[in-house]
C-alpha cells in the first residue's frame, strides 16, 4: 500500500465552489496538484438554496479541477457549514467490568457511546465527536488510555451536530455527479487542520473563517478542540448593505468593496469621494469613501463581537496563546486585522494554507484554506497511515450517511 | 367516595368567567365549551333569545328583553348598549364572584359592539381582571361594521386589561382559499377557543409550573398595552420545533413586533404526560432566539392526559405601546382611501364616536370618515377616558375642546409608522433570517444602528 495518494478536497461555499486536488506522499507530506473553482450560485449562507443550479456549479468546479491536475476525480471529502450546525462538549464515561482491569479498545469506543448519549433534536445528526481529554479513575491528562489499568474510564468529547437533511443535500449534490463522498466536514475543522501547527493548537488558539456566506469558528486549547460553530453572516452580508446603503447594483457594490473598501475609520480625507465608472456610459455615481467605510466596518465589527460574545461565554478567550487566525474570503478586507486586535485584544494574523509543497498560489490564497485543509483532514484520517495523537482526535465515523 | 370539600383552605383561587357576548361571542363560547373546558364558568349573553337558545352554554342571559323584544340589536350598537344597560343587575351578578373574565365578543354587530365595553367596564369595578377577545369583521362585511369596530375595539382597549384581537380577514390568510366557508368560520372560533383554553389554564394556574398570570395582570393593568398571540400544536418526534413553529407563523403574532418590542411574554406549554424537559429546552432554546434579552418570561408548564403525543404551545406577548393602535392594523381598504383634508367640523367629535352616532346618526360615510380620522391623528390616551362616561349616560355632557396633536407627538407617530415598514433585506429577502440576540442580522448593521 505503500503509494502516493490522491485525495480531493471540495467546498461548496457561498461564493465559489472549489475543489483542491492533493497527492498524499509515503513520506506523509501533501502536495497541491491543482484548484478547479467555479463561482457559486443557489448557494445562500453557506447552505445549498437551489439545488439543480448548485449542482451545476459543483461539476463546472470538478472538471475545471480535473483539468488541472490532470486526474479523474471520483471520490471527494466534503466540507459542510450553515447556520445548522452546532456544538457543544460531553463526558461519557465507562465503568470497567469486574472481570478485568486493563482498559482496552471496546472501553473506548463505549465512553465515545457514552459520550453521544444526549439528546440532540430529533433531526440533527453527529457530525463529529471529537475526542479532548481522557480521565481514568478522575486522574486528568491521560494520551492514551490503552492498556492502562483503571475502574472507570471518562472522556470529554467536543460534539458538532448539523441537521441531517441538510447535511444530506450537500452529499447528494456531489452524488448526482457520480462521484462519492468519502466523509462530511465541518469547514473550520478542516480550516484548522492547515491554518494551524502542533504547537499552535497546544498554545491555545481561534481560528476564523470569514467567507462569503458564513463565519466559521474554531477553538484549540491544550491542543484539543474546545468550542466550534458558524455564524450565517459574511462577505455577502458586507456587499448586501452597500447596495442598499449606497444604493448601488449588487456587482458594483461587490467590485467596490473589493477594489476600494477598508474597515478602518478615519483613514480617508474629509470629503474623499470615490468615482464610480459607468460602463454603460452614462456619468458615474460619486461615492463618499467615509460612508463607504463605516457601512463595511459596522458589518465586520458587529460579525466580531458576536463572536467575542460567543466564546466569551465559555472564557476561553485568556487561553488563546497563539492568538487569532483569520482566513477566509473577508480576511482580504484591509484593516480586517487592526479591527479584530481591536474587538479581542489579542494579537490576529492573517493566514492561509501552509506546509504542504505544490502550488505555492494556491496555498497562499486564503480562500482555498477550507478545501486544501479537506486533503490534511483526509489523512489524519486515512487508518493506513495512523498519525497517533491526530487520528485519535478525528474519530468521527460517520457511517449513518449513505 | 369520599368527597373531599375543595375550598378548605381559605385560599382564593382565581374564579374565571367567561362570557360571549352577541351573535359572535356566543358561537366562540360555544366552540370553546365544546372544545373542553375546566375550571371556569361560562355565560352566554345576548339579545336574541332565539340564537340564545341554540347555545350550549350552561347559563344564558337575555339583555334588553323590553328594549328588542328578544330580537337581535339589529347592527345597532346604541341598541346593544342600551340593551346592556337595562340589565346591569343581572350582568353584575353573574361577574360578581369571579376574579378573571374573559370577554369573547365579535366586534361591528350591534350587541357585542354595544354591550361589550359596558360589562368589561363592570367587571373592571369590581376589580377582577379583564380580557377581552375580540373579533374585527370582514372587509367586505362593509365600512359601517369596521368602523362600528373599530369604535368599540378602542373603548375597550381603555377599559379591559388585555385585548386580544383577531381580525378575519387575517384569519381568512390561514384557511385556504377553497376551504368551504363554514370551515373558514370554524377555523377563526378555533383560534379563538385556543387563546382562550390557553388563558384560562395559565389562570387557573394549574400544571407543574406556574405561568405568574398575576404578575402579567400587574404588568398589563392600567399601561396602555397590546397584545400579540400565538398558538401551536404538534404531534410526532419533532413536536417541540413545530409547534412552536406553528405558534409563531400564527397570523394574530407579528413575529417582529415580538421581537423588537415585547416587553412580557407569558409561554405555557403542555402536552401529555410522555412530554420531555428536553423538549421544553428545546422549544425555549428557539423562542428565545426570537425575543430580546431583557423580556419578561413567564414560563408554564402543564400536562394533560387528553393531550397524550400532542405538545400545544401558546405564546402571550405584551408590548406597550405610546400611540394608540399602529397604522398596520386599519383595513386596506380605509388606509388605502385617499382622504381630502379633514372636516374641521368633524374633528372635534373624534374621540367620541358614540356621540358621533347619536347627535348625527351616524352615515355610513361619516363612520368611515371618522374613523379613518382616528387612525391617523390618533388621542392621545387620557382623553379616553369621557367616552365611558359617553357610554353610561346616553348622551355625552361637555365636550372638551380640541387639541390638536402636538408637533412631538406627530413625530413619535411617524417614527412608529416608520418602524412598521418592511425592513429591507436586500438580497436576503427570501432566505431564512438569521437572528441573534433578537436582532436580524441580515438587516444592515448601519440600519439597524441607525447611522
Amino acid at each position: 500500500m505503500a503509494r502516493d495518494q490522491i485525495v480531493v478536497g471540495l467546498e461548496i461555499g457561498t461564493s465559489k465552489v472549489c475543489a483542491v486536488v492533493g497527492e498524499i506522499r509515503t513520506d506523509g507530506t501533501v502536495k497541491i496538484l491543482g484548484v478547479g473553482d467555479a463561482p457559486s450560485r443557489g448557494v445562500r449562507k453557506g447552505e445549498i438554496v437551489d439545488f439543480e443550479t448548485a449542482g451545476k456549479c459543483v461539476r463546472e468546479a470538478l472538471v475545471d479541477a480535473e483539468e488541472k491536475s490532470d486526474v479523474m476525480i471520483g471520490s471527494v471529502y466534503l466540507g459542510v457549514t450553515g447556520s445548522h450546525v452546532t456544538s457543544f462538549n460531553n463526558r461519557g464515561a465507562v465503568v470497567i467490568p469486574e472481570d478485568r482491569e486493563e482498559i482496552d479498545d471496546q472501553d473506548f469506543e463505549d465512553v465515545q457511546a457514552s459520550a453521544r448519549e444526549v439528546s440532540i433534536p430529533s433531526q440533527n445528526m453527529f457530525l463529529h465527536t471529537i475526542l479532548q481529554h481522557y480521565y481514568v479513575d478522575g486522574q486528568d491528562g491521560i494520551l492514551n488510555p490503552i492498556g492502562m489499568l483503571g475502574k472507570k474510564l471518562e472522556a470529554d468529547f467536543h460534539i458538532i451536530h448539523g441537521i441531517g437533511n441538510r447535511i444530506k443535500n450537500s452529499v447528494r449534490c456531489v452524488k448526482e455527479l457520480d462521484i462519492e463522498v468519502l466523509d462530511v466536514v465541518f469547514n473550520p475543522l478542516a480550516t484548522a487542520q492547515v491554518v494551524l501547527d502542533q504547537n499552535q493548537k497546544n498554545l491555545g488558539a481561534l481560528v476564523v473563517d470569514m467567507g462569503g456566506g458564513t463565519t466559521e469558528y474554531i477553538v484549540y486549547v491544550d491542543g484539543a478542540v474546545k468550542a466550534s460553530g458558524c455564524l450565517s453572516v459574511g462577505g455577502d452580508h458586507i456587499t448586501n448593505d452597500l447596495s442598499l446603503g449606497l444604493r448601488i447594483p449588487m456587482a458594483r457594490a461587490e467590485k467596490l468593496k473589493l477594489e476600494e473598501g477598508s474597515v478602518l475609520l478615519g483613514h480617508s480625507k474629509p470629503g474623499e469621494m470615490i468615482a464610480l465608472k459607468d460602463e454603460t456610459g452614462f456619468a458615474g455615481k460619486e461615492i463618499e469613501r467615509e460612508m463607504l467605510n463605516t457601512i463595511i466596518h459596522c458589518r465586520v465589527r458587529e460579525t466580531l463581537e458576536l463572536l467575542r460574545r460567543e466564546l466569551e461565554q465559555y472564557n476561553f478567550l485568556p487561553y488563546l496563546g497563539a492568538g487569532i487566525l483569520l482566513t477566509g474570503g473577508c480576511s482580504l478586507l484591509k484593516g480586517i486585522d487592526q479591527l479584530a486586535e481591536e474587538s479581542f485584544g489579542l494579537p490576529v494574523h492573517l493566514t492561509h494554507a501552509h506546509t504542504m509543497s505544490g502550488l505555492t498560489s494556491a496555498f497562499e490564497n486564503p480562500q482555498l484554506s477550507t478545501a486544501i485543509g479537506l486533503i490534511k483532514y483526509a489523512q489524519a484520517m486515512q487508518p493506513e497511515r495512523p498519525r497517533r495523537g491526530i487520528f485519535n482526535r478525528f474519530l468521527d465515523k460517520l457511517r449513518f450517511l449513505y | 367516595m369520599i368527597e373531599l370539600p375543595r375550598h378548605s383552605l381559605d385560599i382564593r383561587t382565581p374564579l374565571i368567567e367567561i362570557l360571549g357576548i352577541g351573535n359572535a361571542g356566543c358561537n366562540a363560547l360555544d366552540r370553546v365549551i365544546l372544545d373542553g373546558l375546566h375550571g371556569a364558568g361560562a355565560v352566554a349573553v345576548n339579545t336574541d333569545s332565539q340564537a340564545l337558545a341554540g347555545s350550549v352554554a350552561g347559563r344564558k342571559l337575555q339583555i334588553g328583553a323590553s328594549v328588542t323584544r328578544g330580537l337581535g340589536a339589529g347592527g345597532d350598537p346604541e341598541l346593544g348598549r342600551a340593551a346592556a344597560d337595562s340589565c346591569l343587575d343581572e350582568l353584575q351578578g353573574v361577574i360578581e364572584q369571579a376574579n378573571v373574565v374573559f370577554v369573547l365578543v365579535g366586534l361591528g354587530g350591534g350587541t357585542g359592539s354595544g354591550a361589550a365595553a359596558l360589562i368589561a367596564q363592570a367587571a373592571h369595578e369590581r376589580n377582577a381582571l379583564v380580557v377581552v377577545f375580540a373579533t374585527l369583521p370582514f372587509s367586505f362585511e362593509g365600512k359601517r361594521r369596521t368602523a362600528q369596530a373599530q369604535t368599540s375595539l378602542s373603548v375597550l382597549r381603555a377599559t379591559a386589561d388585555i385585548v386580544i384581537c383577531f381580525e378575519n380577514d387575517r384569519m381568512a390568510e390561514a384557511v385556504s382559499p377553497t376551504a368551504p366557508i363554514q370551515e373558514a368560520f370554524a377555523a377563526a372560533d378555533q383560534t379563538i377557543s385556543q387563546s382562550v383554553r390557553a388563558l384560562a389554564a395559565v389562570a387557573a394556574r394549574r400544571g407543574l409550573v406556574h405561568a405568574g398570570f398575576d404578575e402579567i395582570a400587574a404588568a398589563v393593568r392600567g399601561a396602555n398595552t397590546r397584545c400579540l398571540f400565538g398558538y401551536g400544536e404538534a404531534k410526532g418526534d419533532n413536536r417541540a420545533h413545530e409547534a412552536l413553529a406553528l405558534a409563531l407563523k400564527n397570523p394574530l403574532l407579528d413575529r417582529t413586533c415580538l421581537r423588537e418590542r415585547a416587553e412580557s411574554v407569558v409561554v405555557s406549554v403542555s402536552g401529555g404526560a410522555d412530554f420531555t424537559l428536553n423538549e421544553v429546552q428545546i422549544l425555549m432554546e428557539d423562542l428565545h432566539r426570537n425575543l430580546r434579552d431583557d423580556v419578561r418570561l413567564f414560563f408554564g408548564c402543564a400536562t394533560d392526559p387528553q393531550l397524550t403525543g400532542t405538545l400545544t404551545v401558546s405564546i402571550l406577548g405584551v408590548y406597550g405601546s405610546d400611540t394608540p393602535l399602529p397604522v398596520v392594523n386599519v383595513p386596506a381598504y380605509l388606509s388605502s382611501r385617499e382622504h381630502p383634508a379633514a372636516a374641521p367640523s368633524l374633528a372635534p367629535e373624534e374621540s367620541f364616536p358614540y356621540s358621533t352616532s347619536v347627535d348625527a346618526n351616524g352615515s355610513a360615510d361619516e363612520y368611515a370618515q371618522d374613523d379613518t380620522e382616528d387612525e391617523v391623528e390618533p388621542e392621545p390616551e387620557p382623553e379616553m377616558e369621557p367616552v365611558l362616561s359617553s357610554v353610561r349616560t346616553v348622551l355625552p355632557p361637555t365636550r372638551p375642546p380640541f387639541q390638536p396633536p402636538s408637533p412631538q407627538r406627530l413625530r413619535e407617530q411617524r417614527a412608529e409608522q416608520m418602524q412598521l415598514e418592511p425592513i429591507n433585506r436586500g438580497r436576503f429577502e427570501k432566505s431564512e433570517p438569521t437572528i441573534v440576540d433578537g436582532q436580524d442580522l441580515d438587516v444592515p448593521t448601519f440600519l439597524r444602528r441607525k447611522f
